[in-house]
């Protein structure tokens, strides 16, 4: 029989030593299996498509060697493997006589014992996994997608700092938003709309450096799940997506860790164990951005004895866990996260102290999330296991502005001093239980529930002007507010036969806030057919609720943003989407394709009304604010390849997305800012060898909309305008498509016995792209019309050892 | 920001949109004043000829007070609402209407000047001599009696007087502390006061959204004033001199496109649109083609007399 030699060539570039596997699997396919002990030790599996077919395995290891875990997975088989450098190479074991053979090979695993006879200290330890292990053609979710850590880091991105954010725009129906930002527009939905989990534990600020850089740091990351369409009924609280990222626990075996240096940032991780039973995992990155300056403001600054300049931008985020193996049934973790960004402007002019007018301006922001939580996962009984978990998070940004003016004169000095500080805070107490039972094969019921005591602090301005001896001290009439809300999910994974299978689940949820409860309704339900191996067709309905939403005045990140509840006038904002998909896979699961058509109705969308600006800020702030709906659709199409030396895929979207509100547009309905029609993406990682690996990704789409003021009008003659201003006059709101965007970025990675280069190419071929388009003068002083353009080829490198 | 411009470039060229040239109407309407209503057409940003002439020879305006027409003479009234229609044969037309405000009377005023340098000279001396320099802070409560049942936008606004025999001023006053008064940055939010545009900021417009029917006292600081008199014989005429305080009373059109300039002139989203990291700001009108503003303000005015303080002030040298 003709033999098919598959290659599994997963997670090669950076994970290429040692190390222990932790895996919990019953009665699953044993690709399923193989990847993910591909994933957590960089080998490949080398194997006839034959020698697996229809095998299922069942195998429960905690922190063990390779060599212990695929013992275990073969000991009671005919398949024997063997480790030859980074592959492992299976085959049949030599037959010692000749006899007939099964149609297919079935390992005896060790087989779940029946409830009441279970010992204890037989129960599976439980372990948290990703939902998404099984390919797509077998789960009944739609638009889900799992990333490994690895993934992200084999995504090339701007200066080469891995990106949780800018790895999934990579994925068709997510859009960047601003170039070069971590910004996540899911199926025409808006950067707020999506939730990020880290360890079950919403974050609210998941940016750096003004949305440079996302707040994740990919080497705490084991995985990560990503919903989009059907969303499963554990998750809500936003309208268009969810993310649920997983970190890292140490290793039992020993101390592992690595230190990267980049160009923007270096990052150290370490974990380990302590003792026999408890483990610890370190993740810490540090921008350089101020070290690098302090040379720079030095040259500056020393040209001017006077006057100096002050900036000083850094961020930084730490993951730390620890997790303790109490027993079989229990393990418990407590770990932080800590982000934050701090960025120190100003500048000052010193005159000779007998004469003179001199000042001292200082800034200071800072802004970030801290996160502390606890969890213990348990066992309660062969069949089900429960992860609790009660978590501390909060967001903060403070600005600090100090201006003092001092004037000196022979007859004395006269100081002017004026303090503005703002704070922003969102502070949660979180608590939360999570059941996972299995009642028979055919079913997987999750359910739980979980209370969250909110307290929001929108904006709020103190100010403090002093001159001479009068001070005038001033602030806002923003209060805090203290919401609760609370959560219970259920849902079913249920094969129903071995071509159906449905997921149904139901999430309910409450909102009080100022004395009114708001209630939210959720219900999903995904539908799957199979109608062959290779094949899969799927139906999908979500209805998803959001309490929250970010305000943001611009299209960066910045910790002027605000997260305000949904209060007064405003209603929970919802979201209904039903999805269509077919999806292939080859026998040899080497490629897939699938197409996803999805429809949204959002609901008390909010945003901006026309001329907001013009309600002042001692307003309640959503004043400016206004109500509305908008819909999308569209088609994402998708062909990858899984495995071998070259893996990525292509994908194509063409998509539709506007938005109608009753105070912005005059009331009609007008595109959303990154209604791209057509997007194509595509993400190829090529292992040349076992040392070098190359990194590619393509990406194009129809230019964003834009609000372009093409005629303008001659400004009236009083109040605060000039003789000759011009005003521009008012459009449709996102008239103008700017012309095509494409980009291609690229990364290599060189091993070598200590660690890794990864040299990276943002924007390889230069084709600086349209992101505005702005009236000026030019040269001349003719009125011209000028497409702005922002950001050119930017090399990066970064070494990273391992250790 | 500064990454970004750092690194980036722009292009000259001509966007392909469709655009129709409308009409536009300017007027400010004061209470007693005739009236008068600029009309213009509106351009495309790079058509030098159009912004060199957009002036509409053709446009027929007919004023309407109180849904009634008037001529041309007529002086409006507090409390008028007025309605300005034009149209032209080439770019159609164009309505606005506005109401004139009543002027709010200023309430109670109580100065605190405050002497912070005094230099008399002698009378005998040579007639080109110095003979008074007085250097002085003015502290200012101005109370505004909000009337109630309408929403008042107001703009402050001052001036001084005072001349010697000879002509010359003898008065000047030195710097308007803006931000003595927190009422004139109500319209600054968190980012612009964070980023710094709340700093050196002579904005004076203002709304009763936070005293509507109440009184507010405005803190009116104005810091090294000066009452200077040179080569001159003594003559106590010299300090007939006062500052006059100007409350008006103006149409929300009228404060509705101060704080639209603010916001593109000093506001630092009018930047962040510039290069795409802001929506757009198009110009406020409250005209029916969008270009545009009419108008309309009411006045009172306060003297405060600074004979006597200068009087005592010089006597007590």
């Amino acid at each position: 029989m003709k033999q098919f030699v598959l290659s599994i060539m997963l997670c090669v570039s950076a994970v290429c030593m040692a190390q222990n596997i932790t895996i919990r699997a019953v009665d699953q396919p044993a690709s399923v299996v193989f990847r993910s002990i591909v994933e957590q030790t960089g080998k490949n599996f080398v194997y006839s498509s034959e020698l697996l077919k229809d095998m299922r395995v069942s195998v429960n290891v905690k922190n063990k060697s390779l060599k212990h875990t695929l013992s275990m997975i073969f000991k009671d088989s005919d398949i024997e493997y063997e480790i030859k450098g980074r592959n492992i190479i299976l085959k049949r074991k030599p037959k010692p006589k000749r006899q007939e053979r099964k149609p297919s090979i079935t390992i005896v695993a060790p087989t779940l014992p029946k409830q009441n006879a279970v010992e204890p200290e037989m129960l599976e330890e439980v372990v948290v996994v990703s939902r998404l292990e099984a390919p797509a053609v077998e789960t009944a979710e739609i638009g889900a997608k799992k990333l490994t850590a690895q993934e992200i880091i084999n995504t090339p991105v701007m200066f080469g700092e891995s990106d949780v954010i800018k790895a999934l725009q990579m994925q068709p129906g997510v859009s960047e938003g601003q170039e070069g930002m971590a910004g996540m527009h899911v199926h025409g939905g808006n950067s707020d709309e999506n939730l990020y989990m880290l360890d079950n534990v919403p974050l609210y600020q998941v940016n750096h450096f003004a949305g440079l850089f996302s707040a994740f740091n990919a080497e705490a990351i084991r995985y990560i799940d990503f919903f989009k369409s059907s969303i499963p009924a554990k998750y809500d609280g936003r309208l268009s997506s969810y993310l649920d990222v997983r970190t890292k626990n140490g290793s039992m075996e020993g101390h592992h860790g690595s230190f990267r240096l980049g160009l923007t940032s270096g990052a150290f991780n370490i974990d380990g164990p302590i003792g026999k039973k408890t483990t610890y995992s370190v993740a810490l990155r540090r921008s350089w951005f101020d070290v690098l300056s302090i040379p720079m403001l030095a040259l500056v600054n020393s040209s001017d004895e006077e006057e100096k300049i002050r900036l000083r931008y850094a961020f930084m985020d730490l993951n730390a866990k620890v997790t303790h193996r109490f027993s079989n049934k229990a393990t418990g973790f407590a770990s932080v996260y800590f982000g934050n960004d701090i960025l120190k402007t100003g500048s000052s002019d010193k005159h000779e102290p007998e004469c003179g007018w001199c000042y001292d301006d200082k800034n200071d922001f800072h802004w970030g999330n801290l996160v502390a939580q606890t969890g213990l996962n348990y066992r309660l009984n062969p069949l089900m296991s429960a992860e609790f978990t009660a978590a501390y998070t909060r967001y903060f940004s403070g600005m600090k502005r100090d201006w003092l003016t001092t004037e000196i004169t022979n007859d004395g000095t006269t100081e002017s001093h004026s303090i503005s500080k703002t704070n922003n805070n969102i502070n949660d107490w979180i608590f939360r239980a999570d059941f996972d039972w299995r009642p028979n094969d055919g079913n997987r019921v999750r359910f739980g529930g979980n209370y969250i005591l909110h307290s929001f602090l929108p904006a709020r301005t103190d100010r403090n002007y002093t001159v001479g001896t009068t001070q005038t001290l001033t602030r806002d009439s923003t209060w805090s507010y203290t919401a609760n809300e609370a959560n219970i999910y259920i849902e079913d994974d249920w094969q129903i036969s071995e071509k159906f299978r449905m997921n149904a689940g139901l999430h309910l949820s409450l909102f009080n806030i100022d004395g009114k409860t708001n209630y939210g309704f959720g219900p999903r339900l995904s539908f799957s057919y199979r109608p062959s191996d290779n094949w899969a067709v799927k139906a999908a309905y979500a209805r998803t609720n959001q309490y929250v939403h970010q305000l943001s005045q611009t299209y960066l990140s910045l910790p002027t943003d605000q997260w305000v509840p949904i209060t007064g006038r405003f209603k929970p904002q919802n979201a209904d989407k039903i999805s269509i998909g077919a999806y292939w896979q080859s026998d040899n699961k080497v490629f897939a394709a699938s197409a996803e058509g999805y429809w949204k109705v959002m609901r008390n969308l909010v945003d901006y009304r026309d001329e907001y600006y013009l309600q002042p800020p001692t307003e309640m702030w959503n004043a400016q604010l206004c109500s509305g709906k908008g819909t999308a659709k569209g088609i994402d199409f998708k062909i990858e390849k899984l495995y071998g030396k070259l893996t990525g895929h292509i994908s194509y979207s063409l998509a539709w997305s506007d938005r109608t509100f009753p105070d912005k547009n005059e009331g009609l309905t007008f595109p959303t800012r990154f209604d791209n029609r057509h997007t194509i993406n595509i993400l190829l990682n090529w292992n040349v060898s076992d040392k070098v690996s190359l990194n590619a990704a393509w990406t194009g789409h129809s230019g964003n909309r834009f609000t372009l003021l093409p005629q303008v009008w001659e400004s009236p003659g009083f109040g605060n305008s000039y003789i000759g201003d011009e005003s521009p006059l008012k459009t449709q709101v996102n008239n103008y498509q700017l012309p095509f965007y494409h980009r291609l970025d690229f990364s290599c990675t060189v091993r070598n016995k200590r660690g890794y280069w990864t040299l990276g190419l943002y924007n390889a071929y230069c084709h600086m792209n349209t992101v505005a388009i702005r009236r000026t003068y030019n040269n001349a002083n003719h009125p011209v019309f000028q497409k702005v353009k922002l950001l050119p080829i930017i090399p990066s490198i970064s070494y990273t050892w391992q250790f | 920001m500064s990454v970004f411009l750092l690194t980036g470039c722009y292009e000259d060229f001509n966007p392909e949109i469709d655009t129709k040239p409308v009409l536009c109407l300017n007027s400010l309407i004061t209470a007693g004043e005739p009236i008068e209503v600029e009309v213009t057409h509106t351009w495309m940003f790079n058509d030098e000829k159009s912004k060199m002439n957009h002036d509409v020879k053709d446009a027929v305006v007919t004023i309407f007070a109180n849904e009634r027409i008037v001529d041309s003479d007529y002086l409006p009234k507090e409390g008028d609402k007025i309605r300005i229609v034009a149209e032209s044969p080439t770019y159609g037309m164009a309505i606005a209407e506005v109401v004139v405000p009543y002027a709010t009377p200023i309430g109670k005023v109580k100065v605190f000047p405050v002497v912070t340098d005094i230099w008399k000279g002698d009378k005998d001396l040579f007639h080109y001599e110095m003979l008074a320099d007085v250097t002085f802070n003015l502290n200012i409560e101005m109370d505004v009696n909000d009337p109630e049942g309408t929403d008042n936008y107001y703009h402050f606004g001052y001036n001084w007087s005072g001349r010697a025999t000879d002509g010359s001023p003898t008065l000047s006053i030195g710097q308007f502390e803006y931000n003595s008064e927190p009422i004139f940055k109500e319209h600054i939010g968190v980012f612009e006061t964070v980023m710094g545009n709340d700093e050196d900021t002579n904005f004076v417009f203002f709304s009763d959204r936070q005293f509507s029917g109440r009184t507010y006292t405005l803190h009116l600081n104005f810091s090294n004033n000066v009452f200077r008199v040179k080569s001159q014989e003594y003559d106590e005429s010299w300090l007939e001199c006062g500052v006059n305080l100007y409350l008006t009373t103006v149409s929300k059109s009228y404060y509705s496109w101060a704080v639209y300039k603010w916001n593109v002139d000093e506001g630092i989203t009018g930047d962040l649109s510039d290069i795409g990291l802001a929506e757009s700001k198009w110009g406020y009108s409250n005209v029916t083609t969008g270009a545009g503003v009419v108008a309309a303000q009411s006045s009172a005015k306060y003297t405060i007399e600074l004979k006597e303080f200068l009087k005592t002030t010089l006597n007590n040298k």
